[in-house]
């Protein structure tokens, strides 16, 4: 029977087990929906409680076996050689295992202002998680691709989750349509590297060249061929959508306004930190030998990306905008560690941990704006946030921290974050990039102390007449879980600015 | 003689995509749609790559148009009135015209790629069998995660156009 034995080749190779915490998510969305149907609609309320133990979980276990044997050189390339594991892999897991965590804490107090089905949203973000994880872990485009798809339709729907606003539909539109050209781009890049590569009369061609390995052999037999030099910069562009870089940056406000907010968070912490950790594999592991078409693409984009994200947000008065366009600005200083990485080691472990700093932070600001979002979660605007600090305290010290740190104030994480990517910056020689980055960071200054002026400071209101009430929406109080949730976020923006010990130094260690 | 087919294929392709995006009828450019795809196979046939040729007019020509249709004219939307472009518009499209046609130009000049015989080389994924053994064994954790993609899919249908009644209950 020789089929049964090409059969138990492959099989051996697809080893199950090092893809243990994605499955683990993938059968407790499958459980997720399971209890939906066996438990009466009264205790429905339990299952969102389910997602978050069930994925702390999933966390502690992978914390305890973090240096699995799949981390060996020997071990590292499984499934016919499609994932490639590594600590960065294992760094990226863990962190999307806890923004998502954290987008269902925020789900669950989101939701409750809504006439919405509930268990259906875990489950895709439960499902969108794990894609992630296998995307950056992906060594192969066929892979990536479909790892990418999965995330992107997950997010096709959670953007318009909240259908009964208007708003969410059209961000949910324009997030389809951009997200469809964007994955075209990219196709087409994939699909011109593929042709060139399986070339059998250039040197070093294979018959394989989706994996990334063997892309990396032909690129480096082939210096200067022209087709690959466009696949590069067309898969670099699709790359570019996702994490909202100048530009490709168009969809950002509309969408980040839209989405319920618990999804903003998770596009713009999880879903950029996705796009960065897959332009790292390809900037450093694949398209080295075009370093000299990437490096001029990415500075330049990363220049455009800061000074648009700050200037755009100086003028918004909704917060979701703000925050959106502020994120473009945070892509931009990424892009400038990707630039460096080029030449500084050091500025891998620096993108990583300026995503780390932006994750907490980030998530702290979110935690608030879900907490003071009223009914209509578009309609977010600084004016509700005046009197925060008076009426909620608690909320307003985390604002302050997560902003704080956001702006890059020390001695808060997103100050480290951005000493160390402009450290990295510095030692590369992008004196120019390193100009533009600092103007950045002064501007985006006045918008975020805008908005902490907002909520600290007491601004003028016209006096309520009698029978008028006060239109802004009521703050939801806080709960347990999402209280302990904020002020480890806080708590954790203060701590790792301070004093980031062994964290950081392996975080700086790490490599491709 | 390949070649020559080849072009002709190509131009019926290429014309029909145009003929979807121009016409006003949304029933036409279904249609238009269909015969493009039908192109796109014969392509594919001339590639040797039978099995896609046969999937491209199974699915997308015979399960996907036909879906088209069905909602198309349950919808029964008439092509409306188009309205004018703006001259902006019209300024931009010229000046992305001729950039494409620059990167078309770039294409035919530097990007020509000569190939020995590929005859020769084993096809991969040309035949159904091999195909199927491909994906059942090398490539069997992206089929799996097609699968959750598909269920997210179906369930984002559900969530956004389903009405909900029961809704007040489960508060």
């Amino acid at each position: 029977m020789p089929h049964l034995d090409i059969l138990k080749a492959a099989a051996s190779s697809n080893q199950w087990m090092a893809i243990y915490p994605e499955l683990l998510l993938g059968s407790l969305a499958l459980v997720l929906l399971a209890l939906e149907i066996i438990l009466p609609k009264k205790q429905h309320a339990v299952i969102p409680s389910v997602a978050i133990i069930g994925q702390i979980g999933v966390l502690i276990w992978l914390a305890f076996n973090f240096h699995t044997v799949f981390l060996k050189p020997e071990h590292a390339y499984t499934f016919s050689g499609l994932l490639h594991h590594s600590e960065v892999g294992q760094f990226m897991r863990v962190f999307f295992l806890l923004a998502s965590i954290l987008v269902c804490v925020l789900g669950t107090i989101a939701l409750a202002k809504q006439k919405m089905p509930r268990i259906e949203f875990f489950h895709i973000v439960l499902v969108v998680s794990a894609a992630m994880m296998l995307l950056a872990q992906s060594n192969n485009f066929i892979l990536l691709f479909v790892a990418l798809e999965t995330v992107t339709v997950g997010f096709y729907i959670l953007v318009s989750y909240f259908r009964t606003n208007p708003l969410s539909l059209e961000a949910g539109l324009k997030y389809l349509i951009m997200g469809a050209l964007s994955s075209g781009l990219l196709l087409f890049g994939i699909v011109l590297l593929y042709g060139v590569a399986g070339n059998p009369t250039l040197p070093g061609s294979s018959a394989n060249p989706m994996d990334f390995t063997a892309l990396h052999t032909f690129l480096l037999a082939n210096p200067n061929n022209f087709l690959a030099s466009i696949g590069i910069v067309l898969v670099l562009s699709g790359v570019a959508f996702k994490i909202g870089a100048v530009p490709f940056q168009i969809w950002i406000p509309d969408v980040y306004q839209g989405a319920p907010t618990p999804v903003t968070a998770f596009l713009a912490v999880a879903s950029k930190a996705a796009g960065f950790s897959l332009l790292l594999i390809l900037t450093q592991n694949v398209f080295t030998p075009y370093e000299k078409l990437t490096t001029p693409v990415l500075a330049i984009m990363a220049a455009a990306t800061i000074l648009f994200g700050n200037l755009a947000a100086l003028t918004q008065h909704n917060v979701k905008r703000l925050i959106g366009l502020s994120g473009v600005s945070h892509a931009g200083y990424l892009l400038i560690g990707v630039v460096a990485a080029g030449s500084q080691p050091l500025a891998i472990g620096a993108i990583y941990f300026y995503l780390f700093a932006y994750l907490l932070a980030s998530f702290a600001v979110f935690g608030v704006m879900t907490h003071v979002a009223g009914g209509d979660d578009a309609d977010q605007d600084l004016a509700h946030y005046s009197d925060l600090a008076k009426t909620h305290p608690f909320l307003g010290a985390v604002l302050a921290i997560g902003l704080g740190s956001l702006a890059g104030i020390p001695p808060l994480a997103g100050f480290m974050g951005k000493l160390l990517i402009f450290v990295a910056a510095f030692k590369a020689g992008l004196h120019v990039l390193l100009v533009v980055a600092i103007v950045g960071v002064v501007i985006s200054i006045y918008y975020y102390f805008g908005w902490i002026k907002a909520a600290f400071f007491e601004t003028w209101r016209a006096p309520l007449l009698e029978g008028e009430t006060d239109l802004r929406p009521m703050c939801t109080p806080v709960g347990i879980m999402a209280g302990v949730a904020l002020a480890m976020l806080a708590l954790a923006t203060v701590v790792l600015g301070c004093y980031q010990g062994a964290f950081g130094d392996w975080l700086l260690a790490l490599k491709f | 003689m390949a070649d020559l087919i080849f072009y002709i294929f190509a131009a019926f392709t290429a014309g029909s995509a145009l003929a979807v995006v121009l016409t006003k009828n949304t029933v036409a450019a279904a249609l238009a749609l269909l015969l493009c795809l039908v192109g796109v196979a014969g392509i594919f046939v001339l590639l040797d790559a039978f099995l896609l040729a046969a999937l491209m007019v199974f699915v997308y020509a015979g399960a996907v148009v036909a879906l088209f249709l069905f909602i198309v004219m349950l919808l029964d939307v008439q092509g409306g009135v188009r309205k004018p472009f703006k001259k902006a518009t019209i300024v931009s499209s010229v000046f992305a015209f001729i950039l494409l046609l620059l990167g078309l130009a770039s294409f035919a000049h530097k990007g020509v790629q000569t190939t020995g015989d590929l005859g020769a080389a084993a096809p991969v994924g040309a035949t159904l069998k091999s195909y199927g053994e491909q994906l059942f064994t090398t490539y069997l954790l992206p089929v799996q995660i097609v699968g959750f993609l598909l269920l997210i899919a179906m369930l984002g249908v559900i969530v956004l156009s389903k009405k909900f009644e029961g809704l007040e209950d489960i508060k």
